[in-house]
């Protein structure tokens, strides 16, 4: 594959924390790219600076130095709005915790970021968001808030409300981690077919060995550094 | 719906004590703003038809006379002219007539009290005078007790068409010790520097109406023009009266500008009462006949302060319990921030800008004060209108004199309803805006580190 082509690419990328007086580094000269329709997993020990990436990648934070480009674009020269704009657009997120709105039942959930995106009419939504609420198998849940639902539920309402906008990339920071292992890998079952049916890009963070076998690619962090890709 | 709407609502509900306690002052406060303003708005009411019946047309054209420039009269010379040409500058007026003002001592056995007494034509002002009350003997006389066969009241209004009689109010009767048959002494000043005096007899004794009250009593119109020499050409004040209460300015504008254009020579506008503005007149050169237009306000202008008070007391009351409500709200947003926080992060990490995380909390502060205020306003007003039907009795001569009246009156106002609901929502989703743009500079990462 052509450098270029690469959907999002790093180079050089480190990341410093400040911690008090002290300075953590937490990535130390990361490069790497990922082409769309991917489905790769992050492996890594804890403490390896999995979470730290994924967050570069999805423009929630800033490098400290080298280059973070996504969708062609370099993140260090966009502006708040338009990251936040670019995060709506082009990236879904599947948290750890799920990060449901408590207040919002299962298809308020889902069509949230279609309401922010404002793109689409009210009767394509409705469908679009039935369509993925089905795909999660939460047909029959749609009325219910996050705490009427389990967790693997509660992880498949994120999942639908990631892919809803068919985004260009789905990240998740070890998706499964809140799970017992037979949901967890349902779900990575499901993220899998996803990436196979829909082309969606999934890129995902995991400690767990059952799931790192099933990815067509690993990243594997260590201390910061990449040791293979 | 909106989805900041509806998330901003079900949060409202899903804090249900929080919401309550904070909608139940807000609520509150809103309700005690609407009920003072319905008070001061009562007294106003009843101030302006006080007015209305003892001293003021709801516009007036008098004016002072000066035979020498060292003395002041409060006549006006020449007046079937005058009402002539305010006839028929203000066709819309209901009723115009004139009456004598003096400004006098009533002296009796006991005491004197200098105030205004009006020379008036009760035939001509039934009217007018038909809306004051007598007042019970037990008002104005010492030690009195309704035995067997005694009338409450004595004396009657329509005696003042007889020469050489006097209305006093009960609190002038108190003072002097006179009742309904006793005889008094009016000693007023002329333009010649003298007094003249007359007895009259006392025909009947009103019951007070508050402060207006202690400055007003009525003679027959013959005997004041006796006292003051009048030519019967002259008059003291035509008085004008309007169906509705809002005619009243552009009807003295105009009845002014008639008049100048005339050439009749004008005071320039002073908003007092007349008896107010004598030793200033008597200080000026000119010499002859000045006409003076005043409106109801005008005339009642040496109480309007009390009305003032009322309002600044009103404001500072209902603005210190507003600001510890606002804090209240600020407090409550800001416990709803941070138990939302991750939540907020999350939104922020898929995509919702900084702004509409402000607009939400906003909003949300809205729906709240809004709907509290609005609930507050609906109980404020039914608490004005119930409160209003029971003509409740103020007891106590302070109170009546400060509010006015003898009985509790609460004038429920479309504008004051609408302005204290504007008020309360406005001042407290102001309110919001710091903590909401707090909130708003939340960063996305913290999704990632609070668990929700
Ligand atoms: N906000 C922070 N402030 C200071 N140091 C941090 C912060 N976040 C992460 N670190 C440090 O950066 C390094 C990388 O952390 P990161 O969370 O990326 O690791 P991870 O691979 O996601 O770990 P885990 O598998 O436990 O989630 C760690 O040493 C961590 O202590
Ligand atoms: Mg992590």
């Amino acid at each position: 594959m052509n450098k270029s082509d690469y959907f999002i690419q790093l180079n050089q990328v480190t990341k410093d924390y400040q911690l008090g007086k002290v300075i953590v580094p937490a990535l130390k000269g990361v490069s790497l790219g990922i082409g769309l329709g991917e489905f790769t997993v992050i492996a890594g020990p804890s403490g390896s600076g999995k979470t730290t990436l994924l967050n570069l990648i999805g423009c929630v934070d800033t490098a400290t130095s080298g280059q973070v480009i996504v969708a062609e674009k370099d993140t260090a020269r966009l502006t708040e709005v338009e990251l936040t704009d670019l995060r709506l657009h082009t990236i879904g997120f599947i948290f750890q915790s799920f990060n449901l709105i408590s207040v919002l039942n299962v298809v308020d959930n889902v069509e949230f970021p279609l309401l922010l995106q404002k793109k689409i009419s009210k009767a394509e939504r409705k469908e679009r968001v039935l369509h993925f609420v089905e795909k999660v198998g939460l047909q029959g849940h749609l009325n219910h808030r996050p705490n009427e639902l389990s967790g693997g539920q509660r992880q498949r309402v994120a999942i639908a409300r990631a892919l809803v906008t068919q985004p260009k990339i789905v990240l998740a920071d070890e998706p499964t981690a809140n799970l017992d292992s037979k949901t967890g890998q349902t779900i990575i079952d499901l993220m899998k077919h996803i990436n196979e049916t829909e082309k969606t890009t999934f890129l995902f963070s995991t400690h767990d060995h059952h799931i790192i076998q099933h990815a067509r690619r690993v990243i594997e962090l260590q201390d910061g550094l990449i040791t293979k890709s | 719906m909106n989805p900041f709407l509806l998330i901003a609502a079900r949060n409202l509900v899903k804090n249900r004590s929080r919401t309550l306690l904070l909608g139940g002052a807000v609520a509150s406060v809103t309700l005690l703003l609407v009920v003072l303003l319905g008070v001061v708005a009562g007294v106003r009411q009843t101030l302006l038809e006080n007015a209305l019946a003892l001293s003021s047309g709801h516009v007036n054209v008098g004016g002072f006379y000066k035979i020498s420039q060292s003395s002041a009269s409060p006549i006006l010379t020449g007046f079937q002219p005058i009402k002539k040409l305010v006839t028929e500058t203000v066709p819309n007026a209901t009723l115009i007539l004139e009456r004598i003002k003096a400004w006098g001592k009533i002296i009796s056995e006991e005491g004197a009290v200098q105030i205004p007494v009006w020379g008036v034509d009760v035939k001509r002002e039934k009217e007018i005078l038909g809306k004051l009350m007598l007042a019970p003997k037990r008002d104005y006389i010492e030690g009195f007790k309704l035995a067997e066969g005694q009338t409450e009241f004595e004396g009657g209004v329509d005696q003042l068409a007889n020469r050489a009689g006097i209305i006093l109010f009960a609190t002038h009767a108190r003072k002097l010790k006179v009742r309904v048959g006793d005889t008094v002494t009016l000693s007023v000043p002329t333009y010649r520097n003298m007094s003249n005096t007359k007895d009259v007899r006392v025909v009947a004794v009103l019951k007070d109406l508050g402060m207006m009250s202690a400055y007003t009593a009525f003679m027959n119109d013959l005997d004041a023009r006796e006292l003051y020499q009048m030519q019967p050409d002259t008059t003291g004040q035509i008085m004008i009266y309007f169906r509705n209460l809002s005619e009243a300015s552009d009807g003295e504008n105009k009845i002014r500008k008639a008049l100048s254009e005339r050439g009749y020579p004008m005071l320039d506008k002073d908003p007092n009462p007349f008896w107010m503005k004598f030793g200033r007149i008597s200080a000026e050169s000119w010499t002859g006949q000045k006409i003076d237009v005043t409106n109801w306000e005008d005339e009642t202008s040496f109480i309007k302060w009390i009305l003032d008070v009322y309002n600044a007391l009103t404001f500072l009351l209902t603005g210190i319990l507003m600001l510890i409500v606002v804090l209240g709200l600020v407090n409550s947003l800001w416990m709803s921030i941070r138990e939302r926080t991750g939540e907020i992060g999350t939104l922020r990490a898929i995509g919702l800008q900084r702004s509409k995380v402000r607009l939400m909390f906003v909003i949300e502060a809205f729906l709240l004060s809004s709907s509290s205020a609005a609930v507050g306003v609906a109980l404020g007003t039914l608490f004005n209108l119930i409160l209003n039907s029971l003509h409740l009795p103020i007891r106590g001569e302070a109170f009546q004199m400060f509010l006015m009246s003898h009985t509790l009156t609460v004038a429920v106002r479309g504008q004051d309803v609408f302005f204290t609901f504007l008020a309360i929502t406005i001042f407290l989703t102001l309110g919001s805006l710091y903590p909401s743009s707090k909130a708003s500079k939340l960063k996305p990462i913290t999704a990632m580190n609070e668990a929700v």
